[in-house]
């Protein structure tokens, strides 16, 4: 599939001493694994082709980890961990790494929480001694955890007031969800944010920041040899701790359509429907997200050329199929076009997926989704943090990275009747949430 | 979901540079420039020009067979003239069926490959942008061909998009950071056409009609002013002859219409006093807003120096910006500086938001840094710093095939070369804290500031009045 260079480019390359090209195009064999004694696992793989490298750390740890009183906990520790270790107080985590010509960000998830560091291929030993650091000795400032404090209140306040998707699907997890710790926002509830203890973070440290409880992904111009001396120097001396408590909470089968309703001072209603579906490793997961392809994905999906295009009853639309560790909600979102009712729009979104179960789906059709998923492929390989990022979610949702790789195949395999059947199963009355975002009508 | 950090993502940069390099300077291609040293440089590329005035830029890039295509137009929302969205709905309009396809079977086509077809109207030019298996170039370059060359404006399809338009436009009011950026050129460059709302007005969209975009499309889309890049997996010599064979019967269309301001003014339109616009949001829970003056042009001679002060003052997570508004003071999730730069001129602006309650708190503590670039400028240790920090993300920013064709539109729209990359670190390490200070004078507006908030006017209106004439809009009213 992936081509090379043509021989007199190879004769060129190897004349001037320089690597080969399939080492750009990225395959399993290429990526390096090894595990710590301590249990901490890494994934590197290399790639010449800037003088940049990446360190991805994928910890097991988010919003599905708390319950209520610390909702949003994973996610403000997230915070915290740029705030000062041993070796390095309060801002010198950023003032070191920038000054080295490194740049960084972090995200937390309703599952993970990952750290992302990019950085010249020299800066290599800095990121290590950095991240060590604060992994073995993170400290916890009361000044920074204020300040801090400020700065999550501001980034919860700024993400409603400025998306009807974020005010809808907080909702939506909150009445889709009975009993899962899916039911609340990864970002938690405001009261929470304010109230949260220095001790609540200490606990979290002990529990879910151990090394065995993290996935380091390295790429871009580094050498194999090279991180595993790192990694033992760095982080072979951080002490393991016990396996974090497991979630055992499992969501009971909804019984019924539930609905809610948000009053806003917006121009259309907007629109969200849930439905619950498997986790990332189920059998079902590549049928459900080509389903949501079909749906949604391009202009020529049923969706869009439906409801969009030809009925003109949404602005905008899309679907989502997500990948999690335990069973979530697969949604739909759209905006309704100016005079256009949330009940018109709802049935019109309705009829599309009823029709996917009763009809199921055109072979060509299956055949572009398809397409699209080898080309998404390319594309996510293209740069090294789209490899190290990629790498890191096969490894921590699907169980193992090389299924980034399998992942072409395996949508291969889906068969139309898979689609209709997924349609079928899923996608009923009594599985399902509808929320609707709307001007007051009184 | 929720990020740590209120940052922009990173921009990264790359390509396979030393390879690429020496490969081309191999086959004696014109612009092949030998690697002396590790220093980061443009990977080689070949420039023609056809017979019809047309620009094309072609890179092999072998690293995924993939292929991109960008293409440039000067066909901006500085060409509305009064017909705002005009530029806008043109752009868009080219994907809506040629003399061969209908806009169904472009899509049907398009998707069917697992590619990409975006065009799209900013405020200096319109672009299209695609990306394809490189399986697919020969189906996909022609479908392309089509679209730029031979697109037939279809009434019903341009219709309908006006409709959706109009509805978007209302919607997009609803989320202050979507707007502000509008408002904020509208404010600063006055009537100049880089005030122009990319998405017009619904007044002047309410009213465009098919023809116009007929006109519009006549007027601005031609080879003379266009270049294309493809950069990816393909063979240079049958591309070039490819794109030769497709492109060169592309004609200009009848010269009778005479273009929109082909060229704009410099002077666009220095503030003569600071000045507010408020916007009213009565259900906000928070102030969005904007702080800035005029900025400089893309291809600016100081572009690069101005790139590491800004970088200091708002430009990265330990800029002084995010230093005192976030990490110190827990006002907001994210305080920045850019500078926005187009052919003829440009704009400076600091951004931020906080609770409408710490408002007036939040700009007093950003006007103070800024004064505090002004009267101390950067030590060495921080310029250090931020020399590197440029330095250590530029490869990251052309790691793609897609980032180097955007790079290569670019360099022909905004009239830069490849000096830009090849000179980057040079000129980064050349900047001196005195030269920083002469470039701060120079540059960062100091005088007369325009402040744009988006806000819950009645609990600040008395308050935000201190830092210049206030006028005031409510946000559903039609217009920036």
């Amino acid at each position: 599939m992936h081509k090379c260079f043509s021989a007199v480019l190879v004769l060129l390359l190897l004349l001037t001493g320089g690597t080969s090209c399939l080492l750009a195009q990225a395959k399993p064999a290429d990526v390096q694994s090894f595990t710590l004694p301590n249990g901490m696992k890494f994934l590197v793989l290399e790639d010449h082709s800037i003088p940049n490298a990446n360190m991805y750390l994928f910890w097991k740890v988010g919003s599905r980890n708390e319950h209520p009183g610390i909702t949003g906990l994973s996610h403000f520790f997230e915070h915290m961990m740029f705030n000062g270790a041993k070796k390095y107080g309060p801002k010198m985590f950023d003032q070191v790494m920038e000054a080295g010509g490194g740049s960084n960000n972090a995200y937390t998830t309703a599952d993970v929480t990952v750290y992302t560091n990019w950085f010249p291929g020299t800066a290599l030993e800095t990121i290590f001694d950095l991240e060590s650091d604060r992994i073995r000795d993170l400290n916890f400032d009361d000044a920074m955890i204020e300040s801090e404090r400020g700065v999550v209140l501001s980034e919860w306040r700024t993400g409603l007031e400025n998306s009807n998707y974020r005010t809808l699907h907080q909702q939506m997890l909150s009445v889709a969800f009975f009993a899962h710790p899916y039911n609340w926002p990864v970002i938690g509830y405001e009261s929470d944010i304010r109230n949260w203890q220095k001790d609540d973070l200490q606990q979290y440290f002990r529990n879910y920041y151990a090394p065995n409880n993290c996935v380091a992904v390295v790429t871009g111009d580094v050498e194999v040899g090279q991180i595993r001396q790192l990694a033992e120097k760095y982080l072979g001396p951080v002490a393991a701790q016990p396996a974090p408590r497991k979630v055992h909470t499992q969501e009971p089968p909804q019984q019924g359509e539930k609905r809610f309703m948000i009053q806003k001072d917006v121009s259309s209603p907007n629109l969200m429907l849930g439905w619950h579906v498997p986790q990332a490793t189920s059998p079902d997961y590549y049928a459900l997200s080509l389903l949501s392809d079909i749906l949604s994905e391009g202009k020529s999906s049923r969706l869009y050329r439906s409801l969009v295009d030809g009925r003109q009853l949404a602005t905008q639309l899309s679907s989502d199929m997500p990948v999690n560790l335990d069973p979530y909600l697969f949604t739909v979102f759209a905006a309704a076009a100016e005079g256009v009712t949330a009940e018109r729009l709802e049935k019109g979104i309705l009829e599309e997926i009823e029709k996917i179960g009763r009809e199921g789906v055109e072979e060509r059709e299956l055949r572009k989704v398809k397409n699209q998923q080898r080309v998404k492929l390319f594309r996510q390989l293209e740069t090294i943090s789209g490899k190290a990022n990629h790498l890191g979610t096969y490894e921590v949702f699907f169980g193992d990275y090389s299924k980034l790789f399998a992942a072409p195949a395996e949508f291969e395999k889906v068969k139309a009747e898979d689609i209709q059947r997924v349609a079928k199963q899923y996608f009923t009355r009594q599985n399902r949430t509808v929320g609707i975002l709307q001007a007051r009508v009184d | 979901m929720a990020d740590k950090k209120g940052e922009k993502s990173i921009k990264p940069f790359r390509n396979a540079f030393f390879l690429t390099v020496v490969l081309l300077a191999a086959m004696l291609l014109p612009f092949a420039a030998a690697a002396q040293d590790n220093t980061f440089r443009l990977p080689a590329y070949e420039k023609l020009k056809l017979k019809n005035g047309l620009t094309v830029y072609l890179m092999v890039q072998r690293e995924v067979p993939l292929v991109y295509v960008r293409a440039v137009f000067p066909a901006g929302a500085a060409r509305d003239g009064n017909q705002s969205g005009l530029a806008w709905l043109t752009a868009e309009s080219l994907t809506y069926g040629t003399r061969k396809m209908t806009k169904e079977q472009i899509e049907e086509k398009v998707e069917f490959l697992g590619a990409s077809l975006t065009t799209i109207a900013m405020t200096e030019a319109a672009y299209l942008s695609s990306s394809f298996a490189a399986q697919d170039t020969d189906e996909m370059l022609s479908l392309l061909k089509s679209v730029v060359a031979e697109p037939v404006f279809d009434a019903k399809e341009i219709n309908k998009r006006r409709t959706r338009m109009l509805a978007e436009l209302k919607q997009a009011k609803e989320k202050p950071r979507e707007v502000i950026g509008s408002y904020f050129s509208r404010f600063l460059f006055n009537d100049h056409p880089y005030g122009n709302p990319v998405k017009g007005t619904a007044e002047a969209v309410a009213a465009l009609q098919p023809r116009d975009v007929q006109r519009f499309y006549a007027a601005h889309y031609n080879p003379e002013g266009t270049a294309i890049a493809i950069a990816g997996d393909f063979d240079l010599r049958k591309m070039r002859s490819k794109i030769r064979k497709l492109f060169s019967d592309w004609q200009p269309a009848r010269q009778e219409i005479v273009a929109g301001a082909a060229t704009f003014s410099r002077d666009a339109g220095t503030p003569t006093q600071a000045k507010v616009l408020l916007v009213n949001k009565p259900d906000a829970t928070e102030t969005t807003f904007l702080i800035g003056g005029p900025g400089i042009t893309r291809n600016n001679e100081d572009y690069v120096a101005v790139q590491v002060v800004n970088t200091i003052l708002g430009g990265r997570f330990t800029s002084w910006l995010n230093d005192e508004l976030r990490v110190n003071s827990g006002l907001t999730y994210g305080a920045s500086s850019y500078f926005t730069t187009y052919q003829q001129a440009g704009a400076f602006a600091i951004s931020t938001f906080t609770q409408t309650a710490t408002t007036t708190e939040a700009i007093d503590l950003a006007m103070k840094v800024y004064n505090r670039l002004h009267t101390e400028g950067p030590d060495p240790k921080t310029l250090s710093s931020a020399r590197n920090y440029l330095k250590g993300q530029f490869p990251p920013r052309y790691e793609t095939s897609g980032q180097l064709a955007g790079l290569l539109t670019d360099m022909f729209l905004y009239n830069f070369d490849q000096s830009f990359i090849d000179t980057f670190s040079q000129k980064v390490d050349e900047l001196t804290p005195e030269r920083a200070m002469e470039i701060i004078r120079k540059y960062f507006p100091r005088e007369n500031l325009v402040f744009v908030l988006i806000g819950k006017a009645d609990e600040i209106r008395e308050k935000v009045s201190k830092y210049g004439e206030v006028t005031e809009k409510a946000i559903k009213q039609e217009g920036f």
